[in-house]
């Protein structure tokens, strides 16, 4: 094949083009942007929260505390955080429940209503739940106008002002955490108390529970209950399947909790 | 120019109008902190919305403030670990009652703070659940003096009988 000058100018030129386009393009698209689709798991100091479910008795004092804290009304059956109730039958039925969330506590032993024998039951336990404020929030994703998002430090809240209420983030949220609030409108979820953690307090929900069964603080801060139980005890999240690395560790975990 | 054009050229005048009125209603403080655009990308004074929330739970040490006797003696009790609010906030608009001292407005403390004799409260924690764990004294409601406050024979701030 002969090549002459021009046309070997011409083709380098056009595959000089052919490369810089591209990236000329990128630039306009900002290339943060584009790295942010890849967003490795951080060291950075973060929040994180532990539940220990082996000590929890279902009092319900967190639920009460939460819902005074944050403003939710008592009465509406939404909540940041519930309790719920896990009843395994030797039959090998799973009953579970949580009563109104559980903000009135368990005060007996009736799963669903139903009236259920002492020697029926193989086992039982309380899970309190709250919103896991994951690592890739996939309640975030979905939001079309950009009023909810992830703290540096790892919290994930809902912009009350731009938030118009279509609800994606209720639907696409794995845990359930979400709802809509009945007097402000908008999403709504747990903030981890984000004006009491700011102000060195821990969570209404903590500091409520007698029985040290939630505990909270900084993730990779050596010092924090949280970082030692992490590290040194056998812990596990709720479904992690979903690979929105939750940030809300359980202690005591069943393979009956959904 | 060829009208295989005009439509382009329409395509674009609506998206140089949709990125005029984007300009004029989006908040200058829209930002993707640390360029995560895909978790951060937030208006950064909602933060401080939240931040500025206001603190409700104050804790053992601000009713401390006016009633160190009953701190004392709840610390050396079986209740060392339950916090005033948990039973004395009330959810109930008939049972509260700070009669005394207004704290809403003396001190800024914004639950309702009241006295709950009933046995639902103490059932919380109390009533007998096989699979309850047994870090508390459990009664069964049904057969341990039922239709009695817990209170008329109870002293809960020293757990023990009055």
């Amino acid at each position: 094949m002969s090549l002459s000058r021009r046309d070997f100018l011409r083709m380098g030129f056009l595959a000089v083009c052919g490369t810089v386009i591209p990236l000329g393009s990128l630039e306009i698209l900002k290339p943060e942007a584009m790295a942010s689709l890849v967003h490795p798991y951080s060291k950075r100091k973060r929040w994180a929260y532990v539940v220990d479910t082996t000590k929890c008795v279902g009092c319900g004092m967190c639920v009460k505390a939460c819902k005074l804290e944050n403003e939710i009304p008592f009465n509406a059956d939404v909540q940041r955080t519930w309790v719920e109730r896990y009843v395994q039958l030797n039959s090998g039925e799973v009953i579970i429940d949580s009563p109104r969330g559980a903000r009135y506590g368990y005060t007996s032993n009736d799963p669903q209503g139903r009236a259920v024998e002492q020697d029926e039951i193989a086992k039982g336990f309380f899970v309190p739940k709250l919103c896991n404020h994951c690592e890739k929030p996939s309640c975030v994703q979905v939001c079309p106008v950009g009023a909810t998002y992830a703290t540096p430090d790892g919290v994930v809240l809902v912009d009350r002002k731009w938030c118009i209420g279509c609800g994606y983030c209720i639907t696409n949220c794995p845990y359930f955490a979400r709802f809509f609030h009945p007097v402000v409108n908008t999403a709504d979820k747990c903030t981890f108390c984000y004006h009491r953690i700011t102000k060195g307090l821990n969570p209404a929900c903590v500091q409520a529970c007698p029985f040290g069964v939630r505990k909270f603080g900084k993730l990779n801060d050596p010092d924090s209950e949280v970082f030692k139980i992490i590290n040194t005890e056998r812990v596990a999240v709720l479904k992690p399947e979903f690979g929105n690395e939750p940030h809300v560790f359980y202690i005591g975990l069943d393979h009956i909790v959904r | 120019m060829s009208h295989a054009w005009r439509p382009v050229a329409v395509v674009f005048g609506v998206i140089l109008c949709m990125m005029f009125f984007r300009m004029l209603f989006k908040p200058s403080d829209f930002k993707a902190a640390n360029g995560d655009y895909k978790y951060q990308y937030h208006r950064v004074k909602s933060e401080d919305d939240w931040k500025s929330f206001k603190v409700k739970h104050m804790g053992t040490e601000f009713c401390a403030e006016c009633h160190p006797d009953k701190i004392e003696i709840v610390k050396g009790s079986g209740h060392s670990t339950v916090k005033c609010e948990n039973c004395h906030a009330m959810f109930e608009p008939s049972k509260k009652g700070h009669e005394k001292v207004d704290l809403k407005a003396t001190k800024q403390y914004l639950l309702d703070i009241g006295i709950d004799r009933s046995r639902e409260l103490c059932k919380r924690c109390h009533a007998k659940i096989s699979y309850r764990p047994q870090v508390v004294k459990m009664i069964d409601p049904n057969t341990h003096n039922q239709g009695i406050e817990c209170v008329n024979c109870h002293d809960v701030h020293r757990t023990s009988f009055k």
